[in-house]
């Protein structure tokens, strides 16, 4: 299914949800029902004030929203692993960790924490209902599962759980605004252009994801949009060194979004493999490091992600474009704080990043 | 004499054998015989070096027995344990070629010359055309024999048989030994058994050694030094002997 | 009947010398990347012998000589391995459900490969890690079972201790693991031989050739090991000596090989049992018939991991989805004791 038939499938819940609970937002003050990605009809108490998040994606949204303070508990990844977060919202480091490894609920601590709403991942539908049903307590499975689209309704429904719906639609607003900048400079360049990208994520150079926004925004094709993913519910898929070499992508984007001794797949490594040294990208020197995700999206840097990479297909298309400036200027739209993009750039070394 | 025995003392928790000095007649078959617990087994296995009997007790050709190591004492001494369990269903001829392992380097399959061996160890007890049957094929009785022709294919001067005819019925027991007399009679081998059977014992060895206790009560042979006063002494209960036939019979 | 049985002993070998390099030359022709089978046959021969007239478009050398060679040549060497060190232990321990990982090996080169990919980053790769971790749990293997080491049980027993060890080991790196890591190491516990690179065969099949021919050079004496070890002593055999020195080869052989490809499992059981089936008990042929047709059969697995569906089958899960049931069939099958 190519793009513009998949903005049609999402747009559907997407709208149903938007107009569900606008309609149901009407009653002011009084609990709002929200449905969730699970397609699940919950009901969400008019003052939310103890939040408990396993899904990092809604956790980023929820502080870039302004709701830092309420969040009483930190899952595992992002107290762990999240290299990004930990900048974003430094008091992250105070709260408690509601999660293990594989983000499963501590139940005794969450009880403890006495939260009102818990958002949980929609990856697996029985999570979000025994949670509901052990706690007692309001549980929204949300992820935007790499869209776009959904992202944009997930702020907006954030912003009216938490009451914020004017700085939700002001974030949606930018977002869209920055996203057009990106699709200008992808359409301004050679009329017809697709260029084939190919992504080599999480650390091997045969995994890969299925569908990736940023680069489909940024007027890019990925070669493995075709293909299913390994697992249901996630969006990476193992492909072979041959099928790389016949997709012969133009472009190759390394995940980078982790310090330099921790990567296992390096732009070095790929230029010098010898196995893929017939491939336009690695012949043209056009392999670089890009973000990435993991457990979905942070809003600010996929727009930094999206930026990055259409000023990587198509050269010349975002004059005057540094990097490291725009990024701080989004992530203090979003976050409030200056130099956040700079410092996580300290941490991945992102000043390597910028192409001559 | 090629066998030869001094002081030896082989000791279990519970049990102590005491040989203080025994020979056994050469090329000829000598059979040891006592009630259960006795230490038969026990002695015939120091004497295989099955189990590790202390220096300067057993003396085999001459040599220390402590001192041959694996081919050089696999050349002097063959041992037929009792039925062996196998786990892998091996033929007849690939099983008696393995008592070839002295002569074949480490790293070498068997030659023609092995194969000959193997052979000829087969024809000897009568097995000729059993080359190509499986192991577990075999009845009990011809299992013994295909254990006796892999001990002969190693060609040892010196052979120790325990307990050859447990569970055989007559007929094969008696081959057994007819084979065993033929062992020590056409190729001269020193033959060492550990046998159950008094009738058997006495009919067929040259020599005897009765053990009691982990002691050699009375060794030589059977017309010499078999009595009634010795079997009751060996055995604690009334034996009779009776000659029937002319041959010499025990009953209880 | 002996007769029939020599002539399927025959057919058998005969089979076995060609049969893996058949399929590798058939082999080369799959892979994502169509390659017409007469530019595959140009190619070779234009590589055979240089200067040629034609030169061909560089993706088709590139592909057979980087990517699928390398592939396929450990495909055959890491078979081999696995299908003789089973074998070998089989005889070696008088136990058919003996296999070469009964040593504790595959968890031990997990452990080593789930420390490189967890905490060693790129200072040691995985391969080096999990091929000494796998040589630290056969020696641990040996020394638990100490001055009883040539006792069956004892060592069998040892090997499910060092197995359960490293198992736990293992859960406790997987708990510290970022889920990065954590996704290469479950990737890597499942067996591929997708990241097959001429650097790490150049130790590997060195390794693996030394051993399965030495190994294969043991083969008679294998069958008098198998007798137990009061026997084997009795015919003359330094058991002791003998058995570590099998022991060694085959830890050695399959460590070389897990380290590469990882943990796959069932080729060690099932390729020595279904030759027994064939050709009967005797090592000398059972031995140098493994290795062929352990070979022949990661080659033909591989081929499916890689050509039946667009993602890369993990191998491990292959081989146990395909032997376990094959195994079945044919345990249930042959009714007359087979071993």
């Amino acid at each position: 299914m190519n793009l513009t038939g998949k903005i049609r499938l999402l747009c559907g819940p997407a709208l149903i949800m938007l107009a569900a609970s606008a309609a149901l937002a009407g009653q002011a003050g009084g609990p709002i029902k929200v449905i969730d990605s699970l397609e699940r009809t919950v009901v969400v108490p008019a003052k939310v004030e103890r939040v408990i998040s396993l899904e990092p994606e809604i956790t980023r949204i929820i502080v870039a929203l302004g709701g830092g303070e309420r969040l009483v508990g930190i899952d595992f990844f992002l107290r762990h692993h999240d290299r990004l977060f930990t900048l974003v919202f430094p008091a992250s480091q105070d709260l408690p960790v509601v999660s293990n490894q594989g983000q499963d609920l501590n139940y005794e601590e969450a009880i403890r924490l006495r939260p009102d709403i818990i958002f949980a991942s929609p990856s697996e539908f029985r999570t979000a209902e025994t949670v509901e049903r052990k706690m007692r307590v309001p549980v929204l499975a949300l992820a935007s599962m790499g869209r776009f689209q959904d992202l944009l309704a997930e702020i907006e429904t954030l912003g009216r759980v938490l009451g914020q719906e004017e700085r939700a639609a002001r974030l949606t607003t930018y977002f869209n605004r920055r996203m057009e900048d990106v699709r200008r400079a992808a359409s301004a360049s050679a009329a017809g252009s697709r260029p084939v990208v190919y992504l080599t994520f999480w650390g091997s150079l045969v995994r890969t994801p299925v569908s990736y926004e940023p680069v489909d925004a940024a007027g890019g094709q990925n070669p493995a949009s075709r293909l299913l993913p390994s697992y249901l519910g996630t969006a990476g898929t193992t492909v072979s060194i041959e099928q790389i070499l016949r997709w012969d992508p133009e472009v190759i984007l390394v995940q980078g979004n982790y310090p330099p001794a921790e990567r296992r797949v390096t732009v070095e490594g790929v230029l010098g493999d010898p196995r893929l040294a017939s491939v336009r990208a690695v012949r043209n020197g056009r392999v670089h490091y890009t973000f990435g995700f993991w457990y979905w999206w942070d809003p600010a840097l996929v727009l930094v992600e999206s930026l990055h990479i259409a000023r990587l297909l198509h050269p010349g298309s975002l004059p005057a474009f540094d990097l490291t400036k725009e990024g701080d200027e989004i992530f203090k739209e979003f976050y409030g704080t200056d130099g956040l993009f700079s410092a996580l750039g300290r941490v991945l070394e992102c000043h390597e990043w910028n192409p001559e | 004499m090629k066998v030869r025995v001094e002081n030896l003392v082989f000791s279990y928790p519970n049990f102590t054998l005491e040989v203080a000095g025994q020979t056994f007649v050469d090329a000829r078959v000598t059979s040891i015989v006592g009630p259960n617990g006795a230490g038969k087994s026990t002695f015939l296995k120091c004497l295989a070096a099955v189990l590790p009997a202390p220096r300067r007790s057993v003396f085999v050709n001459g040599n220390d027995l402590a001192d041959l190591k694996g081919r050089s004492r696999a050349r002097h001494v063959g041992y037929v344990p009792q039925e062996p369990a196998l786990s892998f269903n091996y033929t007849v001829l690939d099983f008696v070629l393995t008592g070839r392992a002295a002569s074949i380097p480490v790293f070498s399959s068997p030659s023609r010359h092995d194969f000959e061996a193997a052979e000829e160890a087969l024809r000897f007890v009568g097995l000729a055309d059993f080359s190509a049957r499986t192991y577990f094929e075999l009845s009990s009785g011809e299992r013994r024999l295909v254990l006796i022709a892999r001990t002969l294919a190693q060609r040892p001067d010196i052979l120790l048989l325990d307990e050859p005819t447990t569970f055989l019925d007559p007929r094969h027991e008696v081959e057994i030994l007819e084979l065993v007399r033929r062992l020590a009679g056409e190729m001269n081998k020193t033959v060492i058994v550990t046998l159950h059977d008094l009738d058997m014992a006495v009919k067929y060895s040259d020599e005897m050694v009765f053990m009691k206790g982990g002691r050699v009560v009375a060794s030589g042979p059977p017309a010499d030094i078999l009595n009634e006063s010795l079997l009751r002494s060996v055995y604690d209960i009334e034996m009779g002997i009776l000659n029937v036939a002319g041959r010499r019979l025990i009953v209880r | 009947m002996s007769g029939t049985r020599n002539k399927k002993r025959t057919a058998a070998f005969i089979l076995a010398a060609v049969l893996p390099v058949v399929i590798l030359i058939l082999s080369l022709n799959i892979g994502a990347y169509r390659i017409p089978p007469k530019a595959v046959f140009t190619t070779i021969l234009g590589a055979v012998f240089p200067g040629g007239g034609n030169a061909q478009p560089s993706p088709y050398a590139d592909i057979l000589f980087r990517i699928r060679l390398p592939r396929l040549l450990l495909a055959l060497f890491a078979g081999a391995a696995l299908a003789v060190s089973g074998a070998s232990l089989q005889a070696l321990f008088k136990n058919p459900l003996v296999f070469e990982f009964s040593l504790g090996i595959s968890y031990g080169a997990a452990f080593g490969a789930a420390l490189s990919l967890v905490f060693l980053g790129r200072k040691i790769p995985p391969q080096a890690a999990a091929f000494v971790f796998a040589i630290v749990a056969v020696l641990a293997v040996l020394v638990i079972a100490g001055k009883s080491a040539s006792h069956v049980v004892t060592i069998l027993l040892s090997g499910v201790i060092v197995s359960a060890l490293f198992q736990a080991l293992l859960s406790l790196v997987e708990f510290f693991a970022n889920p990065y890591a954590l996704q290469s190491l479950i990737f890597w516990l499942m067996g591929s031989l997708a990241q097959a690179e001429w650097s790490d065969l150049g130790i590997t099949l060195p390794i693996i050739g030394v051993g399965v021919t030495v190994l294969i050079l043991l083969r008679w004496r294998l069958n008098v090991l198998s007798l137990g070890d009061d026997e084997a002593r009795a015919l003359g055999v330094n058991v002791s000596r003998e058995k570590v020195v099998v022991i060694v080869l085959a830890a050695l052989t399959t460590a070389a090989a897990t380290a590469v490809t990882g943990v796959i499992n069932w080729v060690g059981l099932i390729v020595p049992h279904l030759v027994r089936m064939a050709v009967g008990a005797d090592n000398r042929k059972v031995i140098p018939l493994s290795a062929a047709y352990g070979a022949s059969l990661l080659l033909v697995a591989d081929d499916i991991a890689r050509s039946a569906a667009s993602f890369e089958i993990p191998i491990g899960i292959l081989t146990s989805v395909v032997g376990i049931p094959f195994f079945i069939v044919l345990l249930k099958k042959s009714g007359k004791i087979w071993l």
